[in-house]
Parts: C-alpha cells; sequence; structure tokens
C-alpha cells in the first residue's frame, strides 16, 4: 500500500505546498525520489541540508553554500569564477527537469560536500525546497 | 622644377648662398620616420600586450615611408637621389681622416659617413619591418603572413628583430651625434636644415643645377610597387592560417566541462594531461567532477584529436610544457607563469575574474585558442 500512497501524497501535497512553479517534469522526477525515500518530503529539512556546514567532503567545498551562496534565488559562483545559475526553480525555471542530470549532480556534489552519496530521502527534501523557493 | 635655387644672390666667390637641400619629401619623411621608430621603440622596448596594434601600424607606417623613399631615392630632387651620395670607398676613407683632423671637406647633400648612415639605416629599418612581420605571422598568427611561417620560425626570427632593434637605437645615437658633430665643425644647425631645407652653400657648388623631380616615373614606379604589393597581400591572405583552424567546440565537452568553467580550448594541454584529467574526474581539482563512462569516451575522442601538439598556435607551442609537479594545470606551466608573472595577485581575485584560471574573463578570444595580444581586456572590478 505504501508505495502507491505516498506518491500519490507526494503528487496531492506537491500541487498544494509547491504552488504553480512545478511543472510536469519536475514532478516526475520528485516522485522518482519519492517512491525510494522513507518519508514525506520536508522543505525545511531540505533548507538545512543546503546550508548546514559538513567538513566531511573535501576540505574546499565545506557546504553546498560555498559555491551557490545562502539564498537560492541568487547567483552563485564555481570556484573557477563561473557563475551559477540560481538553484530557486522560480529564478532558473529548466532546473530539474533531467533526472540524468540531477542524479549527476548529486553524484558530484554530495560526495564532495559530505563526503558521501545522498540517501533518496535527503535528495527529495533537497529538491523540495528548491522547487518551493 | 628646380629645388637648388639660390635664394639670396651675392656675387663674390668665398660667399655662401643660402640653398635649399632637402625638400618636402625628404623632411616630410625623416620626421614622420623618427615619429614611427619613436613609437616602434616605446611600445616594443616597454612591451605590454595590448600595445601591439599600435606597434603594428607604426611598422606597416615605416614600411611604407621605406618604400617611397626608396623611389624618391631614384626619381626625386638632386640631394635625395641615392646617386649623389653614394660615394667610392676611397672618397668615404679621406673623409673619415678630414673628420680625424676636425677639417672635413664641404658637402652639399650628405657627406660620405652620413651616406653611409642614411644606407645602413635604411637597411636595417627594412630588416625590422620584414623580420616582423614575420614574428607577427609564425608566432602571433596574424598579418600578411599567417598562412606561410611556422611558430618556429616566428620564433627565430623575433631573436633576430629584438637584435636589430637595439642595434638600430646604437645607430639612430651614432647618427644624432654625427649630425651633431658635422654642425659643429661647419658652424651650422644641421637639424634646422632638416625642417625648413636649407643649407648654406659656397655659391661655386650652388651652381651645380639639381636634377629635376621625374613625376611620372616616380608615379608609375609607385603604382608598380602598389599593384605587386596589392597582388601578393591579396593571394597571402587567402591561405588559411597555419597550424589554426576555428573547431566546432564538442557539444558534450562545451556542457560537461563548461558547466563549472570556461570549457578551456583543447590545445591548451598535451594529450597525456588531458587523458590524467579524465582518468581522475573524482578528485578533479579538489571536486568530484565524476562523468559516465559513455562520456568520458566520447570527451576523450575530442581532446585526443584536437590536443596541443595539433595546433602551431602561440598558446599551444608553449604550453605543451607542462608543470613537473602539477602537469593537469594549464596555470601551474611554466609559460603560464611567466606570461603572467606581471599580474598582482589581487587582479585574479577581482569579482569578474575570481580565478587565475578564468581564462576568458581576460582573454576574450580564449574560446578559440587563439589569445591575441589585442583580445586581453582585464575587467576593473
Amino acid at each position: 500500500m505504501r508505495t502507491l500512497i505516498i506518491p500519490l501524497a507526494a503528487t496531492i501535497l506537491l500541487s498544494a505546498t509547491l504552488p504553480g512553479v512545478a511543472g510536469p517534469a519536475q514532478d516526475e522526477i520528485l516522485k522518482h525520489f519519492q517512491e525510494q525515500a522513507k518519508m514525506e518530503f520536508s522543505v525545511e529539512r531540505g533548507q538545512e541540508l543546503f546550508t548546514k556546514s559538513y567538513g566531511t567532503g573535501k576540505p574546499k567545498t565545506p557546504s553546498c553554500t560555498t559555491c551557490h551562496t545562502k539564498s537560492p534565488l541568487k547567483s552563485g559562483k564555481t570556484r573557477v569564477g563561473k557563475v551559477i545559475a540560481p538553484m530557486a526553480l522560480s529564478r532558473t525555471k529548466d532546473r530539474y527537469s533531467d533526472l540524468k542530470k540531477v542524479e549527476k549532480w548529486f553524484r558530484r556534489n554530495c560526495k564532495g560536500v559530505i563526503g558521501r552519496e545522498c540517501t533518496p530521502q535527503e535528495k527529495v527534501d533537497f529538491l523540495a525546497f528548491m522547487i518551493s523557493k | 622644377m628646380s629645388v637648388v635655387k639660390p635664394i639670396c644672390n651675392q656675387k663674390e666667390a668665398n660667399d655662401e648662398v643660402v640653398v635649399i637641400v632637402w625638400d618636402v619629401f625628404v623632411r616630410l619623411f625623416h620626421w614622420l620616420l623618427v615619429v614611427l621608430v619613436a613609437t616602434t621603440a616605446i611600445t616594443g622596448f616597454l612591451g605590454q600586450e595590448w600595445w601591439l596594434n599600435i606597434h603594428l601600424w607604426a611598422g606597416y607606417g615605416i614600411g611604407l615611408m621605406i618604400t617611397l623613399r626608396l623611389v624618391w631615392g631614384f626619381f626625386g630632387t638632386n640631394y635625395a637621389r641615392f646617386s649623389s651620395f653614394i660615394f667610392r670607398p676611397g672618397k668615404t676613407y679621406d673623409f673619415t681622416r678630414q673628420l680625424l683632423r676636425g677639417k672635413p671637406d664641404h658637402y652639399t647633400g650628405h657627406n660620405p659617413a652620413g651616406a653611409l648612415m642614411v644606407f645602413a639605416l635604411l637597411l636595417v629599418l627594412t630588416g625590422l619591418t620584414i623580420s616582423g612581420l614575420i614574428v607577427l605571422g609564425g608566432q602571433e598568427k596574424q598579418g600578411i603572413l599567417a598562412g606561410v611561417i611556422s611558430y618556429a620560425l616566428g620564433s627565430e626570427v623575433a631573436e633576430f628583430h629584438e637584435i636589430a632593434a637595439f642595434l638600430l637605437l646604437f645607430m639612430i645615437a651614432a647618427h644624432i651625434g654625427g649630425v651633431l658633430l658635422e654642425s659643429y665643425l661647419s658652424r651650422q644647425n644641421l637639424v634646422r636644415s632638416m625642417i625648413n631645407g636649407r643649407k648654406n652653400v659656397p655659391l661655386v657648388k650652388a651652381a651645380i643645377a639639381g636634377k629635376v623631380v621625374l613625376v611620372g616615373k616616380a608615379l608609375f614606379a609607385i603604382s608598380i610597387i602598389a599593384v605587386m604589393a596589392g597582388a601578393l597581400v591579396w593571394s597571402l591572405m587567402r591561405l588559411p592560417v597555419s597550424g589554426f583552424k576555428v573547431i566546432k567546440q564538442n557539444s558534450a565537452y562545451a556542457s560537461e566541462c563548461g558547466e563549472c568553467h570556461h570549457a578551456y580550448h583543447p590545445s591548451l594541454l598535451p594529450e597525456s594531461s588531458w587523458n590524467k584529467i579524465l582518468t581522475g574526474l573524482s578528485d578533479h581539482f579538489g571536486e568530484d567532477a565524476s562523468l559516465d563512462r559513455e562520456v568520458v569516451k566520447i570527451l576523450n575522442q575530442y581532446l585526443k584529436l584536437n590536443a596541443a601538439r595539433h595546433w602551431d598556435t602561440e598558446a599551444a607551442n608553449n604550453l605543451r610544457r607542462v608543470s613537473a609537479k602539477d602537469p593537469l594545470s594549464i596555470t601551474a606551466s611554466p609559460y603560464w607563469v611567466l606570461r603572467h608573472k606581471d599580474i598582482d595577485e589581487r587582479v585574479f581575485k577581482r569579482n569578474k575574474i575570481a580565478s587565475k584560471g578564468n581564462c576568458i574573463a581576460c582573454h576574450i578570444d580564449a574560446g578559440s585558442g587563439r589569445f591575441d595580444d589585442q583580445m586581453i581586456n582585464v575587467p576593473d572590478e
């Protein structure tokens, strides 16, 4: 039952809590991670993930905010100087629409910042936060 | 038109008359050349990259001036003609001895020592102009010789260009010294003569009529030279630039590598370095940049095909020698370090630059791999 209820609930929740911005592509990706996650996604947990300083990954990138800045609404900058478009979906409309790309960046950046791969729970929380912004 | 015309009319044999020796062209040529040579010297010796264009235009100007002077040397007024100041070695020897005794013979135009200097200056300036074009074509892949000169040849000739430039400085010093010495010995201001064209000449010598300018022949010669030079330039400019081509950036390379940093032109590292980079993406300059195996394969092919050894540009020729300690880093290579050594560390920290690895922040044409001197624009903030 759970496998059916959670995605269903998620979809309903999505339309309720993340109004407007998320298109079908983003919904699809959220659903993908929600299906593997233990709990329903939480925007607050997503925010915490984003702002926390870990210090367990690569020394030059202790937190997401090192490059992305503290606000998902603002442009970030890579260590080399390339501008990164804002993480918030409301600012960068084509974000979180390609699962392969999303997986690639979770893999790279979770390893770089936290020192391990992220769990599906963390991924769905993180995405929910960015889509809500 | 006779240019040598007595201006005052005195009759006694010992008297001097004032004669126009240097015609308008010779005077304009001389002072324009002074300005142009000074410009090339300043921009060349103090060599800031963004001055290259000024150096080039002054150089082209010198080339044009010398061409016109050569024509004028055959068809111009009396004292401008080479035939009037080509002296037998014996005469030059005699003049030198007279000079050492402090009593040189009077020459209305160039004296034998001065004449030698004029020819030497013309020769060295011609050499500088031609060698400059070779360096420009070989090293910078610019100008009319970009299609025919290799980087290696351009670099060899660059040495010659530099030596000739130093030689020219000494010659200019000697030329000025000679003019001052003659001015003193002959009690007339020869610098002023090169401005107003006039010299005091013994009446006897002034009687020698000046040769008439062969306007038609001069124009004919200039047209022939212009047509030939034009045809040469046109055909040379049609040749593709040697060792450089515009390549279409691989889309996987542009998106996968260009997402975090400027997508460095593949010519900026040797194949061995690119290989090491692709096999070590999980720790890529302190970050995890791992990629699917399929993507890595595509990147490997693109980089292998376009690595440094396939190019003859200045960047590729120099950056292919990587740092032994840090062979993956373009900015660690000896050449990169050398070329950026005068730039304050704070400049690299500027907001729009952020790091040494952000080539394109200052090198507008970094994407093409050319790195032209004229394409440098360092942001102020």
